[in-house]
């Protein structure tokens, strides 16, 4: 561990903290100009945040500190992923301190707080997403460990540096059988765990189909700033993750040099950019699913997750 | 808030000599329970870091003796036991008064915790079997203290008879046993297990896994356990599901993995698929279950299949030549062994203090409890925490163990191992995430929102005591949490005692940093918090930017959709809650649901009101037990038609009974 | 090509003929299933001309051209055909298993044809043979599709899968049928289209419709 990783690794987080609202607010962009509209521009979320972080603190009656807290929890379990992932470089100081199973438990921790803080609220709304949001988060686990799993298997760790050194050894792993079921079932579960389209419509408020909105529609202001600053990181987090797991080329090695973590900067973000524009274009053209039939593309998500895991098993090492 | 402890408070206060010595009964009975545990703890430990202690008392059982070896594995389960028998003890001494026990209880209490220490002592066939049987019956007892309850009795009457359906199986199992190895010392057997016949070695196995898997709580023989746990009393609920439980998989780990070990590869398939199922089965009712008590009861029929699958991922691995993954997922057994017990002691105590200040278990009708018992809600907090098996909860580190013990599983290995391996982490994680959903319902809707009843309006926090109970229960799940490194010398111990399942290989290294030898892969518990606190700080610095301009902060009202005021009656409830998910896993569940809508008499196009009942009963007793039931019923009339009353009629059926018995006998 | 390239490509191919049958079974508009059908025929055809590409062996080719024309070309153009133009008619109606179900019990049947063909594999540690298992398991769920679909077109396209996951395993065991038993083959399932086409366009004409219970309606 050299002091560059550590810095590298402190610029995830920083990146990552400023980088989120132009992801989502390029993906607006995206969508906005496929829809014929000319947009708010890439800026915008960065514009709302600030007009949110100087609003009135408001605290709605009769709830308790874990509605207070909530929010700082889901943007402090993204942040912390930010510094365990291999974003920019491998080899962060955190790598050792969870491995992949480790960055999925973080990650439903802070959907945990914030499910709580929807029913903390006690209005219909608050329980109405929180019990649709854990329930997608319920389905979600057994795909995103089996994709865990298939990851796995090539460089025989879970760990994230291990996993991505392995493909970086070996480029070819990356077309095989296993890795593009793993791809595409991962692909599905980040869309449900971020709350796109299909699965839930960041854009609504109807409240029939509202998922992540109606958990957290009692906050305001500053609070709400973070809300969405951390839904928004968690996107960005998880685009990079599905980016460097398959594509891992551009990103810098365990001791790097300086070039090497901006090289890596720069690999990540057009390796995300890339990846936000596609799923936005995608949105474009796919109404977002009937909340019962969620579980249908979940259950094909698994389905693909476990072909993973047995085609890595079964395809294995050919010797002719 | 009252902290009536000492006798002399309660009758400084001017209270009875009725109350005075109810306080009296109560800190006595406590303390016997609390110091029974305590000493247990310390031999427990002793003998986990010492030679193998002997104890033979030759008159105190004619022809068999009792006979005590305490080895390291037996060592680890008495201290389980001791320790959730401290938590309860103390505990017992607020409960016992606020809820006026009788004497009878709390007399039993201490003797069910001495017959749970017996067991993992025992050192004989005679001597297990007894000592189970003084736990049995001492948990009947007690499960029966409320018994002017119809609930309560017909709970006991079901545990009455499936625990010694459960004893009548593991005894045909020990006796067969000795019989085959011609003794009834443990050591003794253990020596000729290998000479025995593989037809014993597969009854044995068969019937242990059943009478043992009965008392864990592993299916098709679970259905006693969401029945009589939660009728319990909380502190007995408590010891049944924090400790008693553990004593069916010191059973399969004693006799199936370490007498009979290392068994085929089919013995641990076996113990895999009870236990997936078992798991799968029990968050799944968990998930659905509205009474908080039979949620917990259920998640401990979760738990223990988790640690049964991880013992068959043990047996299974150690059969197919991979020693050093198999002592991995035995470590994940023997630690959420521990750690389930922390927090399931944690979990039922908070539960108990709920009731015991409110006089409810529905979640339905709870709510709004954090502010009315702050205490209790964090104690809760922590014990859900745990059961969830998310990062920062007791439940995490040993659910991550067994995850990479069946993600290492030998590549090239059998088509068995193939196969086994990825679904056992599906069942595994969907039981997490199940488990996820389960825990944030107990929590969310039982003691966050607003109250949905007066009762629970008009709770008040415990007793000092109840407190200080629930409190060294979070302490021991802090350290599952964060520094399991703490019982890595007792694990070590342990292991080391169980070859037969690559305990002498070097397993996992528990210190700041989890380690697998020969496997990359890495987990510090204790450094993910401290960076956890420091991402949560860094979220909480970036939301002050710009905090100079704002307005004072205010307190408004909540969004009632237009509606002037919000009626605790808008919220949702438990049954809403987890409505999505009953619908999703309708097929396993299968609920029975009415919907009746009656119209007014004018007109049929006006609805007057609609009655929506939904019941959830345990699909796998409606379908396997109640035959099984109607079968042995119809059995029993039968016989009846030979007692017709007549006492000339039942001494002839004597007699000639003892002329059969001297014919036979010839 | 090199070995890791055929490797690659292989299994690739083995996998997109898996993902289709795993997407038939997930869909149920009857003009993507029939559109995915297709797909799974190219992957059929890229199995010859991958392997006779690799060896420089021309028989394959040509075997792989003419599954690729009639697979993935003729066959779905037919059945395209025979999908009704009423909107009734253009979805699977309810199947008489859920989809989550449907796609769970495809998994399963997935793992019986990995641990079916194990040893087969243990025989054989060739690329080709070790993607076996996925046009084995692409049999069992054809045969799961003709029994749990009510639409006569459902059936049909569960027929050809069962016919395109023998072919592939034939393919993929031994390394290509010789061209004369593909043609023939190729022939019989071409005139079962046929026939299937043409009854079905006699059941719409004579009942309106060609969901399979109201046929058993008939018997009474």
């Amino acid at each position: 561990m050299s002091a560059l990783s550590i810095v590298a690794a402190v610029l995830q987080v920083v990146v990552v903290l400023v980088g989120a609202p132009f992801v989502v607010g390029g993906m607006r962009q995206v969508r906005a100009r496929l829809e014929g509209r000319a947009g708010g521009g890439v800026g915008q979320p960065w514009r709302d945040l600030r007009k949110q972080l100087r609003k009135q603190q408001v605290t709605p009656r009769g709830t308790t500190l874990v509605f207070a807290v909530a929010p700082a929890i889901a943007a402090g379990t993204t942040l912390l992923i930010a510094a365990i992932l291999p974003i920019f470089a491998l080899g962060s100081p955190l790598d050792s301190v969870a491995d992949l199973f480790g960055v999925v438990g973080l990650l439903f921790l802070g959907t945990v707080a914030l499910t709580l803080a929807g029913l903390d609220t006690g209005t219909a709304f608050g329980g109405m997403g929180s019990s649709r949001e854990i329930t997608i988060a319920a389905l979600v686990e057994p795909t995103i460990l089996l994709a865990v799993f298939a990851l796995s298997i090539p460089g025989q760790s879970a760990n994230l540096s291990a996993i991505v050194s392995a493909t970086l050894d070996n480029p070819g792993q990356v077309f095989s059988l296993g890795s593009v079921l793993a791809f595409v079932a991962l692909v599905i579960v980040i869309i449900a765990e971020t709350g796109r389209l299909p699965v839930d419509n960041p854009s609504t408020h109807l409240e029939l189909t509202m998922i992540h909105e109606a958990m957290v529609l009692e906050y305001a202001g500053p609070k709400l700033a973070l809300v969405e600053w951390a839904s928004g990181m968690r996107l960005t987090v998880l685009l990079a993750l599905l980016a460097n797991l398959f594509l891992p080329w551009g990103i810098a090695g365990a001791d790097p040099s300086l070039l090497a973590v901006l090289i890596g900067v720069v690999a990540i973000a057009v390796k995300v950019s890339v990846l936000a524009g596609l799923l936005a274009a995608g949105e474009v053209f796919i109404a977002k699913l009937r909340y019962f039939r969620v579980p249908e593309l979940l259950s094909g998500s698994f389905l693909l997750a476990l072909l993973a895991v047995t085609a890595s098993y079964f395809l294995a090492t050919p010797t002719r | 808030m009252t902290t009536t402890v000492l006798p002399a408070a309660a009758a400084e206060l001017g209270e009875g000599p009725r109350t005075a010595r109810l306080a009296r009964e109560a800190i006595a009975s406590g303390l016997a329970t609390t110091l029974l545990g305590a000493l247990g703890l310390v031999l427990g430990v002793v003998a986990i870091f010492g030679p193998t202690r002997h104890l033979r008392i030759d008159w105190l059982l004619p022809l068999a003796g009792v006979r005590f070896d305490v080895d390291p594995l037996g060592g680890l389960f008495i201290a389980v036991t001791g320790a959730v028998a401290v938590a309860v003890g103390i505990y017992t001494v607020g409960y016992a008064q606020r809820e006026h026990w009788a004497r009878f209880p709390m007399v039993v209490l201490p003797l069910f915790v001495a017959g749970m220490l017996l067991v993992p002592a025992a050192g004989s066939v005679p001597t297990f079997l007894l000592a189970w049987e003084l736990m049995a019956a001492a948990s009947l007892v007690l499960v029966l203290s409320e018994h002017n309850r119809g609930a309560v009795r017909f709970a006991g009457v079901f545990y009455a008879v499936m625990t010694q359906l459960g004893f009548v199986m593991i005894l045909l199992a020990l006796v067969l046993l000795s019989a085959a190895a011609g003794g009834d010392a443990f050591t003794t057997i253990a020596a000729h297990a290998d000479d025995m016949s593989a037809g014993t070695r597969t009854a044995v196995f068969v019937l242990t896994v059943l009478g043992f898997g009965s008392k864990a709580g592993l299916l098709p023989l679970h259905a006693w356990l969401p029945k009589a746990h939660p009728e319990a009393p909380s502190p007995v609920s408590a010891l049944m599901s924090a400790a008693m439980v553990n004593m069916g998989i010191y059973g399969i780990i004693r006799i199936d993995l370490q007498i009979l070990g290392p068994g085929p590869q089919w013995w641990g398939l076996t113990l895999m698929i009870l236990g997936a199922v078992s798991a799968v089965f029990g968050v799944l009712q968990a998930t659905v279950a509205t009474d908080l008590k039979r949620l917990l009861a259920y998640s401990t029929t979760e738990n223990m299949g988790l640690v049964t699958l991880a013992l068959g991922t043990a047996s299974l691995l150690s059969a197919s030549g991979a020693p050093d993954v198999a002592a991995i997922a035995m470590t994940a057994a023997l630690l959420h062994v521990l750690a389930h017990a922390a927090f399931k002691t944690l979990a039922f105590l908070a539960a108990g203090s709920v009731l015991a200040a409110t006089g409810l278990r529905d979640l339905d009708k709870l709510g709004g409890l954090a502010r009315r018992m702050p205490v209790t809600t964090v104690m809760f907090g922590i014990g859900a925490l745990g059961a969830s098996g998310l990062p920062m909860g007791a439940g995490f580190v040993s659910e991550w163990i067994l995850f990479q013990s069946l993600i290492h599983s030998p590549p090239d290995g059998n088509t068995l191992l193939a196969l086994a391996m990825p679904l056992s982490v599906g069942a595994v994680a969907l039981t997490t995430g199940l488990g996820i959903a389960s825990m944030v319902k107990a929590f969310g809707v039982g003691f966050l929102a607003r109250p949905r009843s007066v009762a629970a309006e008009d709770a008040r926090e415990s007793p000092m005591s109840m407190l200080t109970g629930m409190g060294l229960a979070a302490a021991a799940c802090a350290v599952f949490a964060f520094w399991p490194a703490l019982v890595a010398p007792a694990l070590r111990g342990v292991l080391d005692a169980l070859p037969e399942v690559g305990g002498d290989t070097a397993g996992v290294q528990l210190a700041t940093f989890l380690r697998l030898p020969g496997i990359d892969g890495s987990l510090s518990p204790a450094l993910l918090a401290v960076a956890l606190a420091a991402g949560v700080l860094l979220a909480f610095a970036a939301s002050r930017w710009g905090a100079r301009h704002r307005p004072a902060p205010v307190e408004v009202p909540l969004w009632a959709c237009g509606a002037e005021t919000l009626s605790p009656r808008m919220q949702y409830t438990a049954t809403s809650f987890a409505e999505p998910l009953q619908r999703v896993f309708d097929n396993v569940l299968r609920p029975d649901t009415d919907v009746e809508v009656t119209h007014f008499a004018e007109s049929q196009y006006l609805v007057e009101k609609v009655t929506f009942t939904t019941r959830l009963a345990d699909p796998v007793e409606q379908r396997l037990y109640t035959p099984v039931v109607g079968a042995v019923i119809a059995l029993a009339q039968t016989v009846r038609r030979a007692h017709n009353g007549s006492v000339h009629l039942y001494l002839l059926y004597g007699a000639i009974g003892l002329l059969v018995v001297l014919l036979v006998a010839q | 090509m090199s070995l890791a390239t055929y490797t690659g490509v292989l299994d690739l191919t083995a996998g997109a003929f898996l993902l289709a049958a795993v997407l038939i079974v997930w869909r149920r508009e009857l003009r993507s299933i029939v559109h995915l059908l297709a797909w799974q025929g190219v992957a059929l055809a890229a199995i010859p001309l991958t392997e006779g590409l690799y060896e420089g062996n021309p028989g394959p080719v040509i075997v792989g051209l003419v599954v690729l024309v009639l697979r993935a070309g003729v066959l779905p153009v037919l059945l395209l055909r025979a999908v009704g133009t009423a909107d009734a008619e253009r979805r699977e109606s309810t199947p008489l298993v859920n989809t989550t179900s449907s796609l769970l019990i495809t998994a399963a049947l997935t793992m019986l044809a990995y641990a079916v063909t194990r040893p087969i594999i243990a025989l054989d540690q060739a690329a080709a043979t070790r993607a076996v298992p996925a046009a084995f398991a692409v049999i069992l769920i054809a045969l799961f599709v003709m029994v749990s679909r009510r639409r006569a077109l459902s059936q049909a396209v569960g027929f050809l899968m069962l016919d395109n996951g023998i072919t592939a395993t034939a393919f993929l065991i031994t390394g290509g049928v010789p061209l004369i038993v593909e043609l023939g083959a190729s022939m019989d399932v071409l005139f079962a289209v046929f026939v299937l086409g043409l009854l079905t366009g006699h059941m719409r004409r004579a009942f309106g419709g060609t969901d399979l219970d109201q046929l058993r309606e008939l018997r009474d």
